[in-house]
């Protein structure tokens, strides 16, 4: 085995991989990866977003510049003064112990490239922290709780929740002060902004803003537990009007009697199991859930629920076949899940404190009937 | 090298580069883990006294007059310990053994206040590990260090008894010294202790 | 060579001071059990730092595995949270920081001319703490729910007994704590031994790099592990007592389990690089025939990474809602750092530069190190920016910063270390076309697994999710990682054959096959038990190089020992096994302490407190035992090859 191809062969691989750095970053369809990929923080959609690629770019090329000249130094030194074929074996080099100008230089070349990064970082500080003030007088406020494995909404100006799916005016400034019931967890949306921390027993504070409306996936960003992979959720940014009418959903009145769920129309196909559906719900559901959208439980918030894009905190497509399937094992999607196994006492967690589905024991067509009324509560 | 060599095997670990013996020097390095093991502890303390200083009523815990008492009983230990480090580089056995019976016993009378004072605080004020954030980290910050006291105590009783046996050679003298840069060292995280623990609580801003 | 126990010393083992009489076996279990060589504790530090990186490798084989494709049913949600965290664990607390024990252990000593440790029980202490300390956070998996799942930095409140009642978490907590009086004896030891047992003549200024890297890792050591200590036990009353340290419902703060976990956790990433640090600078200047350029600005800026390393564990919790002054200081503290890292790395480029180099293997791994441990250092960089961290923090790009420092520095300096002082350490030599081709291997291997992470990062792919959706776009780089990572595992696993396989079979070595600079090349390979049959007397830094190129007047000296009473070297001991025995078991106790559990499906056992209490005895027999015991110590007399060297280097002089 020839010994030169080795290391030949080593940098080639090692040179691919550089190249398809600018190569990955600049073509937008992405060869090797999709950079306008669902959660892609290079493919920035809103202003903290872009000020964070922005430096994350400006450093790439600072550091790429000192990898190309240091690495180029120390690729010359191991090219010249490599013992050849036929060099003297006992032959010593001068002995040099260092020298003082060099080392200076390189320290303060260094410290002067740290000054490059650091302005624009502290720059980056601010702008994450603050709402700009041109953007203070429309925004609007919205409080953000983290459970485990799933996301509470609460419009306080208006006094609703919603779950999972946290919608918005674009271009508008949106403050989010984020809670945590239980554990860890961290907000983010990728394309909006860096992620912030929930964490329980204090409140962060952090805003986002979308340039265009659009649609985000966000996803849970700190280790949170059994299903902490399964905590995603959506970003919906509206134009104004549209988010005007939602807004005037949300508030909508769900609720019919003093019985927690929803009314159920005259003018309804299958009628009969949409009844059925909503006699299970208040038998099985409205322990954990509630269909009013005033109110704040120990499970999402279901009302408007037929309207949501998706179902299981952003894991799962709202359709018909994967509600059916959440609905009927939500421990199979979601190990670990509190909907199956129930709420723990946090006293004494071998006991629970509330009852999961796991003893309601659901036939295929009570779970049917289920997904038929949830999707009456648009 | 000497004959002596056979007898005392320490001597020649004793010739070092900088010439502190090495197990003052181990105790040395020791010491400074072991600041930075209260310093984790008396921060948590007060950092959690800041956030929640209306937890418990502090003042009306505290029995000012004992813990003033026994923190000046385990001063006057180090007192003791100094003039028995001091009898023993003499080899003035009969003295160190009493400068140490003395260390010993203050160090014994300030653990019974300790233990007195939490029979006191979980009996008669409801004082608990688990009765509020308070009761956490005081009772485990002041018992880490009762912890420390009683095996110094137990150290240095050590020390005692084996200077009855004919075991004891001059050398030891080194020995006591390390063990009494230990004592030393826990008698003034003791004082901060008490400084920052109780005697704070009685500052009025 | 004459072992021989002079008159009185035996007389000395006669006195009925133990239990047993003193072990004087030197070979089998006894040998082994009892010994209080830093040689023999180093290469058993190293086969344990081995076999852990196994375990925590095959751990990451399994992770690489799930994440191969997208929505992937390999093994469970549960499971892989376990993989994580143990591997995590393992590799940092089990491999990486026992190998460079190893190397402490081994090699310090015979750089400074010393006969052995300055505590040599206490060395062996260490030893036994660590293998215990691994044994017990294993011991996990066979119990209830297994393992811990919490994350190698185990954030509260999710290691509330609320959230994680599992006895594995109980586990993590009391094995941690083992290893940590594992590494505080082992700190305390070195720094005794460095400052105070250098051969005559030896400066501090003189210090070969590898023992000064030592010295600063161990103060690291103890200022460090006081506050993950500190941090364990409260957790642990947390558990077991119901405290609040973190716990919400009763005030408890979350966010200082994060400060007291990362003012230790950052100063252990320096405790990982900065042996691997020393060990290049050891290698580059064999390699290059030419002295280490800046030995004393290496050395300076070896002090500052570390008191800096002090000074920025905030960086790790930039997303947790500091004020913006702390953030900003964190941040700017953090690309302080770049600087006395880069000065590392300038010095190495100029001691190569002008050099005459030889690309042997050891040679190959040290330069691989500076080129991955500098993409590594970028990455650092980056996350320095809490703007840009962000956005980085907890997903794969954070994943591929480390690995690159970790592995990339880490594990690639062991390697070259264990190439290296291989024909020190066996006599024999490691085949340099195997050597090779595992280099490259590992080199390729490691860049294809862990290149494509950054992608991931930065196109958002969060850390510590056992599965992704397929339309994320992750699918392509995540299958190469994979790819990666079993050639990774391949050049590893290769490395460790080849080295079995050279320790029995290799070709013999002489003393120096390398032309060395250092003092530990100047006695046999392997060494005498005694390591040096004279007393250095040193007279240059590179004490080796200048006897062999140098003008006279450098030429180290020999003492000759004495020729009635020969050499001192301390006795075997049982106690420190038998105390480490007491330990492991009062921390098995506290483990049991609250819980009702099942061990293979059936057996239950809760007295917890009974084995603490019986581990608690244990343990402090064994220390009174042991300094009853004393030292001991009996006489070696050099055989007649060292004395007749010793003779001819005294008539040249
Ligand atoms: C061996 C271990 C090691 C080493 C040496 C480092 C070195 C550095 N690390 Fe790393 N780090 C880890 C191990 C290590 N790290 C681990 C394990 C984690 C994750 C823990 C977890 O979350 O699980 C982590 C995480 C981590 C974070 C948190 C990321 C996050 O969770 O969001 C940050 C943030 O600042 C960071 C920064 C740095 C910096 C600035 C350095 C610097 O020391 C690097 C300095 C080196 C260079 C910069 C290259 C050479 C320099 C030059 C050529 C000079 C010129 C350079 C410039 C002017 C820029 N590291
Ligand atoms: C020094 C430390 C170190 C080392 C060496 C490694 C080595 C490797 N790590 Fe590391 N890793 C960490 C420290 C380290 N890791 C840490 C601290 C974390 C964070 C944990 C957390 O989030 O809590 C982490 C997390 C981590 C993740 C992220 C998991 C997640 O967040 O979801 C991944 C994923 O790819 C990964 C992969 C690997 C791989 C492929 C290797 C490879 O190098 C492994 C190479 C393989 C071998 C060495 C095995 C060779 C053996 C065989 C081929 C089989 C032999 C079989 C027998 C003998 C029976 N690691
Ligand atoms: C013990 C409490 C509990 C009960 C009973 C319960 N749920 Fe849930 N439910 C939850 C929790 C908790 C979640 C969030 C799970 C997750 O995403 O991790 C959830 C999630 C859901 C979701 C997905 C919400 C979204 O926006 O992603 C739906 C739909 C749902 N439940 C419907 C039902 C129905 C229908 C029933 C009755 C048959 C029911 N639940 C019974 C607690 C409960
Ligand atoms: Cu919530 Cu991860
Ligand atoms: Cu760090």
């Amino acid at each position: 085995m020839s010994k030169r191809i080795l290391p030949i062969w080593a940098g080639l691989m090692f040179l691919v991989m550089l190249i398809s750095i600018p190569q990955c970053t600049f073509s937008g369809d992405g060869r090797w990866f999709n950079i306008e990929g669902q959660q892609s923080a290079l493919d920035p959609k809103g202003p903290i977003a872009q000020n964070q690629a922005d430096i994350f770019y400006l450093i790439l090329w600072v550091t790429l510049f000192l990898f190309i000249t240091v690495g180029g130094a120390l690729a010359l030194a191991m090219w010249r003064f490599r013992e050849r074929k036929g060099d003297d074996p006992n032959y010593i080099p001068p002995q040099s112990h260092g020298h003082p100008l060099i080392e200076v230089g390189l320290v303060v070349a260094s410290a002067a490239l740290l000054v490059v990064i650091a302005i624009p970082t502290f720059g980056g500080i601010i702008l994450k922290k603050q709402v700009p003030v041109h953007l203070e007088a429309d925004a609007i406020e919205v409080n953000v709780t983290g459970y485990q494995w799933w996301w509470g909404f609460e419009y306080t100006e208006h006094g609703f929740y919603t779950a999972n799916e946290i919608v918005f005016p674009a271009g508008r400034a949106v403050k989010l002060n984020l809670h945590a019931n239980d554990v860890i967890h961290s907000f983010w949306l990728p394309k909006l902004a860096g992620k912030v921390d929930l964490i329980p027993g204090q409140v962060n504070t952090m805003w986002i803003k979308a340039d265009e409306p659009g649609y985000f996936w966000g996803q849970c960003a700190e280790f949170c537990g059994d299903s902490h992979a399964y905590m995603l959720f959506r970003a919906i940014a509206l134009p104004e009007d549209e988010w005007n009418e939602w807004l005037e959903r949300q508030q909508r009145e769900t609720i019919v009697g003093n019985g927690d769920y929803a009314p159920v129309k005259e003018d309804i196909e299958d009628r009969e199991l949409v009844l059925k559906g909503a006699e299970l719900y208040a038998q099985h559901c409205a322990r954990c859930h509630s269909v009013d959208s005033r109110l704040q439980t120990m499970g999402p918030n279901l009302a408007h629920f037929g309207s949501r894009t998706s179902i299981a905190s952003g894991w799962m497509e709202n359709e018909p076949e994967e509600l059916h399937r959440w609905l009927k094992e939500p421990h199979k999607v979601k190990p670990g899940n509190f909907m199956w196994y129930g709420f723990p006492d946090p006293s004494d967690p071998s006991r629970v404190q509330m009852e999961g589905l796991k003893d309601a024991d659901l036939s295929d067509s009570e779970v049917d009937a289920l997904v038929a009324y949830l999707y009456t509560l648009q | 090298m000497s004959s002596h060599t056979d007898n005392d095997p320490l001597e020649e670990l004793k010739k070092t580069s900088t010439g502190v013996e090495n197990k003052k020097l181990a105790m040395w390095a020791f010491l400074a883990s072991d600041c930075m093991f209260f310093g984790t502890l008396i921060s948590t303390h007060l950092i959690y006294r800041k956030v929640y200083p209306d937890v418990e009523d502090v003042i009306d815990i505290f029995d000012i007059e004992l813990t003033g008492f026994s923190t000046f009983i385990l001063l006057m230990s180090s007192f003791l310990m100094a003039l028995s480090v001091s009898a023993a580089h003499k080899n003035n056995l009969p003295s160190m053994r009493w400068c140490l019976g003395g260390t010993i016993f203050f160090g014994l009378i300030f653990l019974g206040c300790q233990v007195y004072e939490f029979q006191h605080f979980v009996f008669d004020k409801d004082l608990t590990l688990s009765s509020s954030i308070f009761g956490s980290t005081f009772f485990v910050l002041t018992g880490t260090h009762g912890v420390h006291v009683a095996l110094g105590i137990f150290w240095l009783g050590s020390w005692l008894i084996y200077s009855f046996t004919d075991r004891y050679k001059r050398e030891n003298a080194l020995d006591v010294e390390v063990a009494g840069l230990y004592w030393h060292f826990v008698d003034v995280v003791w004082i901060i202790i008490f400084t920052v623990v109780y005697l704070v609580e009685y500052i009025e801003f | 060579m004459s072992s021989h126990h002079s008159p009185d010393s035996a007389a000395a083992h006669s006195e009925p001071t133990g239990l047993w009489h003193r072990p004087l076996k030197k070979t089998g279990w006894v040998g082994f059990l009892t010994t209080v060589d830093h040689k023999k504790i180093g290469i058993a530090y190293a086969l344990g730092a081995l076999f852990f990186l196994l375990v925590g490798g095959v751990e990451a084989l399994i992770i690489r595995l799930q994440l191969m494709v997208p929505e992937n049913e390999l093994i469970s949600a549960r499971l892989y949270n376990q993989l994580f965290t143990m591997h995590g664990t393992t590799m940092i607390f089990l491999a990486v920081m026992p190998l460079s024990a190893a190397f402490f252990n081994y090699i310090m000593p015979l750089q400074i001319g010393a006969r052995d440790v300055a505590f040599p029980r206490m060395n062996a202490l260490g030893l036994w703490c660590f293998l215990l300390g691994g044994i017990l956070i294993n011991m996990s998996w066979f119990f209830d729910q297994g393992a811990p799942a919490i994350g190698w930095f185990a954030y509260a409140p999710l290691t509330d007994r609320q959230f994680s009642p599992d006895i594995g978490t109980d586990f993590w907590i009391m094995g941690l704590q083992i290893l940590g009086i594992a590494s505080l004896v082992g700190a305390f030891n070195f720094i005794t031994t460095i400052l105070n047992m250098r051969a005559p003549g030896l400066s501090m200024m003189r210090l070969p790099v590898f023992t000064w890297m030592t010295l600063i890792t161990s103060f690291l050591i103890i200022l460090a592990f006081p506050a993950i200590t500190i941090a364990l036990v409260e957790l642990m009353f947390d558990r077991h007592f119901g405290t609040y340290f973190f716990n919400v419902d009763g005030g408890g703060k979350p966010i200082l389990w994060q400060h007291l976990f990362w003012i230790f956790g950052h100063p252990e990433v320096y405790i990982l690089i900065l042996p691997a640090m020393g060990i290049i600078s050891e290698v580059i200047p064999v390699f290059s025939r030419k002295t280490l350029f800046g030995y004393p600005l290496i050395i300076f800026s070896g002090a500052v990474i570390g008191f800096l390393g002090f000074a920025v564990w905030s960086h790790h919790m930039f997303t947790t809602g500091l004020g913006i002054v702390a953030t900003t200081a964190f941040a700017f503290l953090t690309m302080l750092i770049a600087i006395p890292t880069g000065v590392k790395i300038f010095n190495w480029i100029g001691t190569m530069w002008g050099g005459r180099l030889r690309f042997t293997t050891p040679m190959l791994y040290a330069v691989g190190f500076i080129w991955m441990f500098m993409m590594g250092g970028f990455t650092g960089i980056m996350h320095s920016s809490p703007p840009v961290d962000a956005q980085q923090q907890d997903t794969y790009f954070v994943v591929a910063h480390f690995h690159y420092v970790l592995i990339g520095g880490s594990i690639f300096a062991l390697l070259c270390g264990i190439h290296y002082w291989f024909p020190k350490v066996s006599g024999r030599i490691m085949d340099e076309t195997w050597g090779k081709i595992n280099f490259y291997t590992v080199f390729v291997g490691f860049n294809i697994a862990f290149f494509p992470m950054h992608i991931l990062g930065m196109t958002g792919m969060p850390r510590r999710t056992h599965t992704y959706k397929e339309e994320m776009g992750w699918a392509e780089p995540n299958f190469w990682a994979t790819i990666g990572a079993l050639m990774l595992g391949f050049g590893i696993l290769s490395c460790i054959i080849q080295m079995i396989y050279s320790y029995y079979k290799g070709a013999k070595s002489p003393n120096d096959p390398w032309g060395g600079r250092t003092l530990e090349w100047a006695t046999a390979s392997p060494p005498k038990e005694y390591n040096f049959a004279y007393t250095p007397v040193i007279h240059a830094r590179d004490q080796v190089w200048e006897d062999r190129h140098g003008t006279p007047e450098k030429r180290m000296d020999k003492i000759a020992p004495d020729p009635e009473h020969g050499i001192h070297m301390p006795d075997q001991s049982w106690w420190p096994l038998i105390t480490s025995f007491g330990i492991f078991f009062a921390c098995l106790g506290i483990v049991f302490f609250r819980y009702e559990f099942t061990f293979f499906g059936s057996l239950s056992y809760t007295n917890g407190i009974g084995l603490l209490v019986v581990g608690l005895v244990v343990t402090l027999v064994g220390i009174v035992k042991w300094a009853l015991e004393g030292p001991g110590g009996y006489h070696l007399y050099p055989d007649a090859e060292d004395m007749e060297e010793i003779r001819q280097s005294q008539s040249k002089n």
